[in-house]
């Protein structure tokens, strides 16, 4: 009885007495050097090509690039959801020590909304749809901890009332198709804490949402992160999603980090003419109106049949005969933590020289050195299509 | 039931049986040895690999089992059209007495009758009336029922919504009893089971024809016709009915194979063909009797049925694969 | 289902059931010649002149029709004219039998479908699939008499495992004779139903499978075991609900073979000795019986259906 009393006390049960747990001391996440690739009537699809990278208890990992450059492929393969056939994996997982790539599903199954869990891209359709919301969150509460369906349900209305859903006992009774997008994004976050997870991944949380909701979402997935001190892993497309939220960004092109930064650093000093375009292409509040929206050119890459050298240099405007022949490596800027995979990297001299080069080249032809400012803080200009020679214009195809 | 799609690699894969490419299997693949892999990475490859090959596959050649098929009805159009040409006994009055109860012989391929009469000879004239029975009916259901759903479906009106109610009042009779009374009352002979089967197919292929009609009708091009004057006609004919074509035919094909069993089984109960006139289902009836002494009877002419509804299925899911027809939509 | 549409919906039962009944009711009009005669060649004078005024023939049309349909309502379904028996104390005795064939005959395919449909849907692509939808398929093809002429010759005749042909009268015996009367004609009638009910689950299963609700689900740690049965099993099983409702329906009289070719003595037997014996009155009762019977069951299913999936609840509320 005092048990169950101390638990309705705190709003929330740390699930953390059903897995060995570690000390403190070390990462929470170690990824390296994993691989995923999936085999198609095409050939081999490189999702994921040599990813590492790791993330301490508590922190924030920004995990941004555009549809198809394998961000999506990269979060499920670590937290061990994608199938099993047809799926070449490699490289290891290391949570909390653990080398989980290698656990039976059983095992697994075991880590996932208790260790980790994950909030999906589209509420509209990630809610089971004929069962009520009550039932979709006390479900890994009364599989994963052994407590009573009427505790299960308190912590429910609770943890939904938590999330900022006004009126929690009468949504528990609700269904999914009964509420907004927003709410049901809400409701995704309150199942994927329910269990007290150490690592949350949020795969796009706010891309299917309407751009007023969007703020609130990203807010609560901040506020709960802090609160259940819970590591967290953000994919999104939009630069502009993880700046102020993330402790660290990880930039993805083509299945590979191509950059890796301290939020403050990546923002300050970024090197890859990827980031620089990312950044570029977000619509800045203080441009005047009509002004034309900066779209990277070109299209990314196949991932069966990746270009030679740097992937990125068929679309890239300081692409150079190097680039196109070797791919250069990640390695290390001056700043901590940074590190970056260019041969002519923005904001050196080399990738100022290499930019002048095709500009006075005339070999793309719609780039003036004005429209393409080599520093880190752009101002309006654009990168318009056809800057590249090589890849065919066809935005928007996919 | 839009996963039909068939494998040109595997040309034996039966259509219900989708193996599909390794991309589309990753993407439809049970989840639960993993999940779905939804990324953009793998619906863009999946798509690219669906557009590539997939409109090649449904211009791609038919398989194995789907010429197998088209062979086994061929070869029953034309017993049932020459039938009389062929060097076989006369199916009705003659008789070989000794054979009765041996079974099959060099003679009697099939054995003969519980009256001596070459059961071959009589499967293969039977052919007639079952085909005539199966076709039929569903020619006429096709045309009638392909009518009252064009029309239906296109006039959403007070027409429409008449032909609706009369179509789902129809449909409220349980086929068999409705084919069975139909014959009971109006006394058995082929063109009366043939009208009693039409009266069963005619909602049905009514239903098909107006649930696609009512898309179709809605569509741009339909909207563009109109818009230039074409008469409500012209357009039914020419802008909506092929398109509603496909849907109809693989439900006829069906259909024949469903009137097939069911004249089959009306002969079980008694109200079948008239004898002596053969006809699969009243071979079956006659050797009942006899079914423990000669089983060869019942069991040549049910098999014979079984291939053919078989092949109808099959042709029927063909049709189906390759028009992309969707079920749900019907 | 708001009260409204509920309201709608047994006001469009009833003008269904009104011209379903009439049409069972012109049956007896489709008798080329005078009905009397085909159904009474060798009564008297008498006797024909009062089937004609049972019949109502000397009425109006409609009247005639109204006159049926009381009789009908009030459980007067006529009589046989062979032998003066009544219809209504045939089927109080033949339409248990047949009602505890079709519920026989729904368990067992939906105990072999279910589990059949949930496992090569979870298995899409393995030879187990394979082998198992190729013999579905050709199970399809095989029409159910044959089935059952050959379970009754080599597993009734011949090697006499089974009974065939029960005579006996009342039907329904000790659980064990009972159950043994009913086991042949249950499968002969179940297989194709098998065959057709795991189709359906299985493509719609795999429809549901590729849903997002189902990541979310493993996700959350559950095991495949539930995530199959909690999760996707009801969302898939609407069409195979629909389909099971109308055969519910059509297996009340659509078993009429089956019960011949077994002997037992359902509403499909009687059916098939009036139609032997020309009991036309009898006939068109049985056959107006089973049409209401459907009806009335597919009105059940509708209802059933928006308690299944609240998103269609919802999108009639608000319709």
């Amino acid at each position: 009885m005092s048990l169950l009393r101390r638990r309705r006390s705190t709003e929330f049960i740390p699930a953390a007495d059903r897995y060995p747990v570690e000390p403190l001391a070390g990462a929470l996440l170690e990824v390296t050097d994993i691989r995923t690739h999936f085999e198609t009537s095409r050939g081999l699809v490189r999702a994921v090509d040599g990813v590492s990278f790791s993330l301490e208890r508590g922190k924030t990992l920004g995990i941004v690039g555009e549809s198809g450059s394998g961000k999506s492929v990269l979060s499920r393969s670590v937290m061990g959801l994608l199938p099993k056939n047809g799926v070449v994996r490699s490289g290891s997982i290391r949570f909390e020590g653990r080398d989980t790539s290698q656990l039976a599903p059983d095992d697994q199954r075991k880590l996932w909304g208790t260790q980790m869990s994950m909030v999906f891209q589209d509420p509209m359709t990630s809610l089971n749809p004929v069962m009520k919301i009550g039932n979709q969150i006390t479900e890994p509460l009364l599989y994963h901890l052994d407590i009573s369906k009427s505790f299960a349900r308190e912590t429910a209305v609770s943890l939904l009332s938590s999330v900022g859903i006004p009126e929690p006992e009468r949504r528990m009774k609700q269904y999914p198709h009964e509420m907004s997008g927003g709410m049901r994004q809400r409701v995704m976050i309150a199942i994927a804490i329910a269990c007290g997870p150490k690592l949350l991944f949020a795969d796009e949380p706010t891309t299917a949402l309407d751009v007023t909701v969007q703020a609130q979402i990203l807010d609560l997935l901040q506020a709960q992160q802090r609160e259940r001190f819970m590591a967290m892993i953000l994919v999104t497309h939009d630069l502009g999603v993880v700046a102020g939220r993330t402790d660290e960004i990880a930039v993805m092109y083509a299945g590979k980090i191509v950059e890796k930064a301290p939020t403050r650093t990546l923002f300050s000093q970024m090197r890859m003419p990827y980031t620089e375009a990312l950044m570029h292409s977000i619509p800045k509040l203080s441009n005047p109106s009509h002004t034309r929206l900066n779209v990277i050119p070109g299209r990314p890459p196949d991932l069966v049949s990746p270009p030679k050298g740097c992937n990125f240099s068929p679309r890239c405007p300081y692409v150079q005969d190097k680039c196109r022949k070797e791919e250069p490596p990640l390695v290390r800027a001056e700043a901590a933590g940074h590190e970056y995979a260019c041969w002519f990297p923005a904001g050196t001299p080399q990738g100022r020289a290499a930019l002048e080069r095709n500009v006075v080249a005339g070999a793309m032809s719609g780039v003036t050195a004005e429209t393409v400012r080599v520093g880190t803080t752009p101002i309006g200009g654009g990168i318009k299509s056809g800057t590249t020679t090589t890849a065919p214009s066809t935005e928007g195809s996919t | 039931m839009s996963e039909q799609r068939r494998n040109p690699a595997n040309p034996v894969a039966l259509p219900g049986k989708d193996e599909g490419t390794a991309s589309e299997r990753l993407v439809a693949d049970s989840v639960l040895g993993g999940m779905p892999a939804d990324s953009a990475t793998i619906q863009e490859a999946a798509i690219t690999a669906m557009t590539a090959s997939g409109r090649a596959r449904k211009r791609a050649k038919l398989g194995v089992a789907a010429w197998l098929a088209i062979f086994w009805m061929g070869l029953l159009v034309f017993c049932a059209v020459f039938a009389s040409l062929l060097p076989l006994a006369d199916p009705i009055s003659s008789t070989d007495a000794a054979a009765i109860g041996k079974g099959s012989s060099a003679d009697h391929i099939m054995g003969v009758d519980s009256i001596g009469r070459d059961l071959l000879s009589r499967v293969v004239f039977g052919i007639r009336a079952s085909l005539e029975i199966g076709v039929g009916s569903v020619a006429i259901g096709f045309v009638v029922g392909g009518f009252l759903g064009l029309v239906g479906g296109y006039f959403k009106g007070r027409l429409g919504s008449l032909i609706a109610g009369l179509l789902d009042t129809l449909l409220a009779f349980p086929a068999l009893i409705l084919a069975l009374a139909i014959v009971a009352f109006l006394g058995q002979s082929t063109l009366n089971i043939t009208i009693a089967l039409a009266i069963v197919a005619t909602p049905i292929l009514a239903r098909i024809s107006r649930a696609s009609a009512l898309s179709w009708s809605e569509r741009e091009f339909v909207l563009a016709a109109r818009a230039q004057g074409a008469k409500h006609f012209r357009i039914i004919w020419r802008e909506i009915f092929p398109n509603v074509l496909p849907a109809m035919l693989s439900i006829a094909v069906l259909g024949i194979a469903v009137a097939i069993v069911a004249e089959g089984g009306l002969s079980v109960l008694g109200v079948g063909v008239k004898l002596p006139t053969p006809s699969w289902g009243n071979i079956i009836q006659g050797g009942l009797p006899d079914i423990r002494t000669a089983p060869n009877i019942v069991l040549f002419p049910s098999m014979v049925i079984f291939l053919t509804v078989l092949s109808l299925n099959y042709l029927g899911d063909v049709v189906r694969a390759r028009f992309d027809v969707r079920e749900s939509g019907l | 289902m708001s009260l409204h549409t509920f309201a709608q919906k047994v006001l469009q039962l009833v003008v269904v059931l009104l011209v379903v009944t009439f049409f069972s009711f012109c049956l007896i009009k489709l008798i080329p010649g005078d009905p009397v005669s085909k159904i009474i060649p060798f009564g008297t004078n008498l006797q024909k002149a009062q089937l004609r005024r049972d019949l109502g023939l000397d009425t109006s049309f409609i009247s005639q029709y109204l006159t049926w349909l009381r009789d009908i309502l009030t459980g007067d379904f006529g009589r046989y004219y062979n032998n003066n028996a009544s219809v209504s104390s045939q089927l109080t005795k033949s339409l248990p039998v047949s009602l505890e064939l079709m519920v026989y005959a729904q368990v067992f395919a939906m105990l072999f479908a279910i589990p059949l449909g949930i496992l090569t849907a979870y298995r899409s692509g393995s030879k187990f699939d394979g082998a198992t939808n190729t013999i579905a398929f050709g199970l399809l093809a095989l029409p159910n008499f044959v089935l059952a002429i050959i379970l009754a010759v080599y597993v009734g005749a011949k090697w006499k495992l089974l009974p065939t042909q029960s005579t006996l009268d009342p039907f329904p015996l000790s659980p064990i004779d009972n159950w043994r009367y009913m086991l042949m004609p249950t499968i002969a009638l179940a297989v194709g139903q098998i065959a057709v009910y795991l189709r359906l689950l299985r493509s719609d299963m795999i429809a549901t499978l590729q849903e997002d609700f189902i990541t979310t689900a493993k996700a959350k740690g559950i095991p495949n075991r539930k995530i199959l049965l909690k999760h996707a099993l009801r969302p898939s099983s609407l069409t195979l609900l629909t389909v099971a409702g109308l055969n519910v329906g059509a297996l009340i009289g659509g078993a009429v073979v089956i019960e011949v070719i077994f002997g037992l003595p359902g509403l499909g037997y009687r059916i098939y000795q009036a139609i032997l014996a020309r009991e036309y009155v009898a006939l068109q009762s049985y056959v107006a019986l089973i049409a209401i019977a459907y009806v009335l069951v597919n009105f059940a299913v509708d209802v059933l259906y928006s308690v299944l999936d609240p998103r269609i609840r919802h999108v009639r509320a608000a319709a």
